[in-house]
């Protein structure tokens, strides 16, 4: 017994640790060789893979375990951990789906100057993204969000001498009169601001919460859950307890890139292609869907005592279901590869929040639970694939839009192949894991009532599908482009990719067939009874009905055959000229789509210009204007003291130091004199 | 308590080596920094017990007569930190100013004086700062307050940059104003107490309340905290801290901004908090309201200023906006996180104003900003050391400023929470919102400084030499430590806080 408690001590310690320390060794090992510091790299990932693996058997067993040291003794605050069935599954997918994407890099990132900076900080962002989902202390969460936040400000400008082609976006294209074309350097700051604002609400939150209970642990004995009492009922009597609870959620859709501070993920595709799949499948945008998951049990099972808490659910799941639309359609018309890549990850991500949000409003909460974590592991799986897969299309077409592919099919088989897998997942088309788990998230929202919310949802599938074909046509069917026949003119085995980068993408892209044909065979079953063993006294005491799930994929595969069919047509047997679409009535559209909504140069012109010209207003007239004014009278007078001082100047630093000294002895002498 | 007077030894040895340094430094040139560097060693070494120990340090009590009350040196959970920032800041700095003033000397040609005087006046300067944050008595605060005018009145006008005399005189003059606010303040302040010694004050001020009249405590009070106010350089106070950061010679400008203007808001709580507790309080909400002005408008200023050093300048006076939100809640976290945010902010701005040395010593002078861009490629550890600096301003995690911050902005929040109503509340929650401002101009600046195409025509950039370097490194690995470890700052200090709010 005692032996098995101290494995799970040391894998808990360990899985987030290691990564840490193996940021830190990679500097080191630069200082021996490059092969030394990549491979160190990637084995410290892979160590904390195996350490994440150890947390699942004691996970299985089901009470969770608490691992605790002090912290900071003054403040009786602990930096704690919990294995639990969430935790040790989300450490294991994203601990895994991280090495694989280490693996990758090694091929991706062959000859990279900013190479030991590369590892250091992929290795830092897997550490602290692990210990945000083990950490059962919000101060240690916030801890390790913002190192989250940090290294993917860090990740994201790695480029950070803004080289021409790796900006995104297109050059000299303008919306609203806002440059719509991001350099490395600019999508890092702004990632790092816009997810610091939502931080801000998480952080007003926690602090707040905790004046009510004194402790930041979540779960077990002394913690929030435990005080929930206390501290519900002492914001609810200062009428703050809504609004504290959509602050906190504000950090959740600042890392989870949700509406209405989604707009810093479409510009981090500047990062390499391999850091994007970080963000994207195993790390930063999981962990607001994760925190929701974490911490709304102890929500829902207040709804009943607090009437309004069900407007924390539905603002979670109009959030998702807005989200995933919006992104959803701007999918439907980038050019970039990469940005339809990130506006999926906007979209798929949208659902899952939707999941966990219509959980609450259909009193299915258990179901929306699994559904949201469901959808975040396919998501990852095929996500990270799709990624890997397009970092190789990138680098053998040296452009990011899809223009310059085109006919890819027959010269990169394998990146075809992986890249359909994963779009067919991500489309929802059986029996693809992607198919289920959305499934498993309409079926919640079809029971929800909310009509609007189901509305949403349905059309996102059909728009899902459409985009999904639509890439895989552009990228791989039709005539090859200008650009790839001059690639192949002079040097065919420029579409060759190394070993290192296609096995971890064809890998994921496999998984994400085999889970889908395992899933309706008892994995999906297994899975949702592991995943809600602790959410036992939320569950519902009237399940979901299997004519509701089978009604939902009725719509669902409707819906994907009306998207994916139209794509089909259009991008594939070409019917119709793909460009007449941004032309005539559709055109506007097209373009309203393709310039964000005009959220982005929305906020620039807000946000950022209005800041601007406030602080220049207020520095020319109230600083330099009025305060410096009262300046000029003193230093009139300073000018006219330092004439008078000039005549007794001589020039000698004696005298001056002579004069202080008597000063200070004159001063003493006095007051030793009282 | 220590047999030997550690801390009087600390205080009055740099004082008594001063005039060595002065007398050597035509001889040791440059090198007299590392004579000033062994002297500093002494009181880092004794502020790094007291800090590590985490006792009470009280030096032998020097008793003059009963009015006066008797001098001493106090390390505590307070003044420790305090004291060990200080220190630090003072000893790297004199190794750092090596380098940074054979350039300034060499490149003034004659015009600034030697190596001598300014390390004696160095010196003096620090046994000023620590002074004042060690005093017993009023008295003593007072004298060691002026004390860290003088030197550094010197400094600036004698190595400082531009207008140097003039920027000078308008520093000279407006703290002098606040001193002598502040003087009138502590004179009235014996005058009710018989007695400048602030423990029996502060003995008093709980005991018998009646010690002083109420309409009397409300203006001597205000006085003191006005005077401290303007060294705290709060909005409106503040006109003279942009120039005088500027100008200074940037070694300077390192202990200036984030060590001696932070002193203001230690004295709040040393003498306000300790002996006007209950006018304190009173104020205490108009106080943080002036704190959150402070701290948005010098971060809306900082995001309009070219000069470096300038934009430097700005933000203290944000920071020093966030410190006193953090004082002024008169919450225990609150004066823990505000005090504790003394040290943060003194760690990343001595980074800070560190690199702005860089530049000038590199770049000839360079101080515009839009003259910079790209230097992460050519000068990698100053880069890494400005963006620490940076980021700690941000209260990114893993570095001191992150839990500072959560520290005061807990307390700003609880005022509000605990019974002091919705505009309480609103005004913590504004508090925090405005930090986005920081995040804004922190990581605006890092990307016109170190990233962004580097054009070696415009400006040809390296890292700087060893003795720059060095100084960096410790402080990046303090501000390391102390944000993963907070616990040897927080725990005498907020047992401290306990105490003084009567918990």
């Amino acid at each position: 017994m005692s032996e098995v408690t101290s494995l799970i001590t040391y894998a808990g310690w360990l899985t987030w640790i290691l990564p840490i320390v193996g940021a830190v060794v990679t500097l080191l090992l630069a200082k021996v060789s490059a092969t030394a510091r990549n491979y160190g790299a990637v084995l410290f990932s892979f160590l904390a893979a195996v350490m994440a693996l150890n947390l699942l058997p004691a996970a299985l067993k089901g009470d969770p375990i608490f691992l605790s040291v002090s912290w900071i003794p003054a403040l009786q605050i602990e930096a704690s951990l919990v294995i639990d069935p969430l935790s040790a599954f989300m450490a294991n997918v994203v601990a895994w789906i991280s090495f694989l994407i280490m693996v990758y890099s090694l091929g991706y990132m062959k000859g990279d100057e900013g190479l030991t900076r590369y590892w250091f900080f992929m290795n830092y962002f897997i550490g602290n993204m692990l210990l945000l989902v083990l950490s059962n202390n919000l101060l240690l969460t916030f801890f390790a969000w913002e190192g989250v936040g940090l290294s993917s400000y860090m990740l994201i400008s790695h480029w950070y001498h803004d080289p021409k082609d790796k900006w995104v976006g297109d050059m000299k294209r303008t919306a609203l009169g806002v440059a719509t074309a991001f350099s490395p350097s600019h999508a890092g700051s702004k990632a790092f601001v816009i997810t610091r604002i939502g931080d801000i609400g998480f952080l007003i939150a926690i602090l707040s919460i905790y004046h009510f209970t004194n402790t930041f642990n979540i779960l077990g004995p002394n913690s929030l859950q435990s005080l929930q009492v206390e501290w519900m009922a002492g914001l609810a009597t200062l009428g703050l307890l809504v609004p504290m609870l959509l602050l906190l959620l504000g950090g959740s859709i600042g890392k989870s890139a949700q509406f209405p501070l989604h707009e810093w993920l479409p510009d981090a595709m500047t990062g390499p292609t391999s850091v994007s799949a970080l963000i994207h499948a195993a790390t930063m945008v999981n962990a607001g869907v994760f925190f929701i998951a974490r911490f709304s049990p102890m929500l829902f099972a207040n709804i009943g005592t607090y009437e309004n808490m069900l407007i924390f659910f539905q603002v979670v799941a109009w959030i998702g279901a807005i989200t995933a639309f919006i992104a959803a359609t701007q999918a439907m018309v980038a050019r970039e590869v990469k940005k339809v890549l990130a506006y999926s990850t906007i979209s798929q991500i949208g659902f899952m929040v939707m999941a966990l949000g219509v959980g609450g409003i259909a009193m299915q909460y258990a179901s929306g639970y699994f559904a949201g974590i469901y959808h975040l592991m396919s998501q990852a799986v095929f996500k990270a694939s799709l990624f890997m897969a397009a970092g190789a299309l990138l680098h053998a077409v040296a452009s990011r839009y899809m223009w310059d592919m085109g006919g890819m099919r027959k010269e990169m088989k394998i990146t075809f192949v992986a890249m359909v897998l994963a779009s067919l997942s991500l489309a929802g088309i059986p029996p693809f894991l992607g198919f289920w788990s959305k499934d498993a998230i309409l079926s919640v929202a079809l029971t929800s009532g909310e009509f609007g919310i189901f509305a949403l949802g349905f059309i996102t599938v059909a728009i899902t599908a459409f985009y999904s074909i639509r890439m895989i046509g552009l990228i791989f069917t039709g005539k090859k482009s200008e650009n790839v026949m001059k690639i192949e003119k002079k040097d065919r085995n420029h579409f060759k990719i190394p070993k290192l980068m296609w096995v971890p993408a064809l890998l994921l892209a496999v998984v994400s067939l085999v889970g889908g044909i395992i899933a309706p065979l008892g994995f999906e079953h297994r899975l949702e009874a592991f995943l809600v063993a602790p959410l036992e006294t939320l569950a519902s005491s009237s399940p979901i009905t299997s004519q509701t799930i089978f009604f939902t994929a009725g719509i669902s595969l409707v819906m994907v055959a009306l998207g994916g069919l139209s794509a089909y047509s259009l991008y594939i047997r070409r019917n119709v000229d793909p460009q007449t679409i941004t032309k005539g009535p559709l055109g506007t559209l097209h373009k309203f789509f393709y310039n964000r909504w005009y959220i982005d140069p929305l906020y620039y012109r807000t946000m950022v210009n209005g800041s601007m010209a406030f602080a220049g207003g207020a520095y020319k007239y109230f600083e330099m204007g009025i305060m410096d004014k009262v300046n000029t009278v003193i230093p009139l007078a300073g000018e006219r003291l330092s004439r008078l001082t000039r005549n007794a100047q001589t020039g000698q630093l004696q005298e001056y130091a002579t004069v202080l000294m008597i000063a200070a002895i004159v001063l003493a002498f006095i007051i030793m004199v009282i | 308590m220590a047999a030997i007077p550690i801390l009087w030894i600390s205080i009055l040895a740099p004082i008594l080596l001063a005039p060595l340094l002065y007398r050597l430094g035509s001889r040791t040139k440059e090198r007299t920094g590392w004579i000033a560097f062994a002297i500093l060693l002494y009181p880092l070494a004794v502020s790094t017990y007291a800090l590590l120990s985490g006792k009470n340090i009280v030096d032998p009590l020097i008793s003059i007569s009963p009015i006066v009350g008797s001098f001493g040196m106090l390390t505590d959970g307070l003044s420790a930190p305090i004291f060990f920032i200080i220190s630090l800041l003072s000893a790297i700095l004199a190794v750092y100013s090596i380098p940074y003033m054979k350039h300034r000397i060499e490149a003034g040609k004659g015009t600034v004086p030697g190596y001598g005087p300014f390390y004696a006046l160095f010196v003096l300067y620090f046994a000023g700062m620590a002074g004042t944050v060690l005093s017993t008595n009023l008295l003593s605060f007072f004298m060691f307050f002026e004390l860290m005018l003088v030197p550094s009145f010197f400094l600036i006008a004698l190595w400082g940059y531009g207008e140097r005399v003039r920027i000078s005189f308008m520093y000279l003059l407006w703290t002098h104003v606040g001193a002598v606010i502040l003087l009138l303040g502590i004179l009235a302040t014996g005058f009710y107490g018989n007695t400048f010694d602030i423990g029996i004050l502060t003995g008093l001020s709980g005991l018998s309340p009646s010690w002083i009249p109420a309409g009397a405590m409300k203006w001597v009070g205000a006085s003191i905290l006005l005077g401290l106010l303007v060294k705290m350089s709060v909005f409106s106070l503040h006109i003279w801290l942009p120039y005088a950061h500027a100008e200074a010679p940037t070694p300077i400008s390192a202990i200036l901004s984030p060590a001696m203007v932070g002193i203001g808001g230690y004295a709040i709580v040393r003498i306000v908090g300790q002996i006007y507790l209950p006018f304190l309080q009173d104020i205490s909400l108009f106080l943080m309201g002036w704190a959150l002005v402070t701290m948005v408008y010098g971060g809306f200023m900082a995001l309009k200023q070219d000069d470096f050093k300038k934009l430097l300048a700005y933000s203290t006076i944000s920071q020093m906006g966030y410190m006193l939100l953090g004082i002024a809640s008169l919450q225990p976290l609150g004066i823990t996180g505000g005090i504790f945010h003394y040290v943060s902010h003194a760690t990343a701005k001595g980074l800070l104003f560190m690199i702005a040395g860089s530049f000038i010593l590199q770049g000839n002078g360079l101080r515009s900003i839009r003259r910079m861009g790209g230097f992460a490629k050519v000068m990698p550890y100053t880069a890494i050391a400005g963006t620490i600096g940076f980021l700690t301003l941000a209260g990114a995690p893993p570095f001191n400023g992150f839990q500072s911050e959560w520290m005061l902005f807990k307390g700003a929040l609880s005022l509000g929470l605990g019974g002091l109503g919705m505009s309480a509340v609103m005004l913590g929650i504004a508090a925090l919102a405005s930090t986005a401002l920081t995040a804004g101009y922190v990581v605006w600046t890092i990307r016109r400084i170190f990233f962004g195409p580097y054009d070696a025509t415009k400006t040809k950039m390296s890292d700087p030499p060893h003795t720059i370097i060095g100084p960096l490194i410790v402080l990046i690995a303090v501000t390391i430590l102390l944000g993963i470890f907070p616990q040897v700052v927080v725990g005498p200090l907020y047992s401290y806080a306990t105490t003084l709010l009567g918990g």
